[in-house]
């Protein structure tokens, strides 16, 4: 499953979930599947989402397990 | 989107759906009298008491549904000029394919009508083939299966859109 840290970095700039949809041009609710896990985006969103968000797509997505394998 | 059109369409189907249903009872077992002499020709079609008043009901209750749906039409069409939600389009207007999120659901969505469409078709088939049903009640298989499409479709989609949090 495809975990992220879309939700804790929105926060960070204080974003709420249509601010980040209207710069990366989805819906909010879109931003929300994203955040729940519930739907893993495309290259390109993921491509946009780091960018908004100031940071890497590798930062910003991986897959679960791959956290442990690196501690 | 909790009250988008799009979202409430397959609600509105599925009353035109048991309307349709119940007009269907109306107007099953009709009296049919024709009459093919040198002098006449005329087709009478009779239909019993209670019968009639259910399909003159059903008719009734179905014209009034489409006025209010209509209405609900022209204004979501009008608060939403780049959205616009057509009642004759061949592509179903419930789907929900803004972007690549809602193209999710819409496919999760349609996956499930789709499964449920490969086994309950089938099996109405069986049914109307192996037992001796009436006329009326195979309409209502069919139209059940067309309730139970919409009903599957709108749940799946409500369940992804109904834990919205900003």
């Amino acid at each position: 499953m495809l975990k992220n840290r879309v939700k804790e970095l929105r926060a960070r700039y204080g974003f709420t979930q249509s601010d980040l949809g209207k710069q990366v041009d989805v819906t909010r609710q879109t931003i929300a599947f994203i955040e729940k896990g519930e739907f893993s985006p495309s290259i390109t969103l993921a491509l946009k989402l780091a960018k908004a968000l100031q940071t890497n797509v590798d930062e910003l997505f991986w897959l679960e397990g791959d956290e442990e394998d690196e501690k | 989107m909790k009250n988008d059109f799009r979202l409430q369409y397959p609600l509105w189907q599925m009353g035109f759906i048991i309307l349709l249903g119940a007009f269907a009872y109306g107007l099953s077992s009709p009296m049919t009298e024709v009459v093919n002499t040198e002098t006449e020709n005329s087709i009478m079609i009779s239909i019993g008491g209670t019968q009639s008043l259910f399909a003159m009901i059903a008719l009734l209750l179905y014209f009034i549904l489409l006025a209010v749906f209509a209405s609900q039409l022209r204004k979501h069409n009008k608060n939403n000029p780049h959205q616009k939600v057509s009642a004759f389009s061949i592509r179903p207007p419930e789907y929900l394919e803004q972007d690549e999120g809602m193209t999710y659901i819409t496919r999760k969505a349609a996956q499930k009508v789709y499964t449920f469409i490969t086994w309950s078709l089938p099996l109405l088939a069986a049914f109307a083939i192996i037992l001796p049903l009436p006329k009326l009640f195979i309409i209502w298989g069919i139209l059940l299966v067309a309730l139970g499409q919409y009903w599957i479709y709108y749940r799946e989609v409500r369940s992804h859109l109904k834990e919205e949090t900003e």
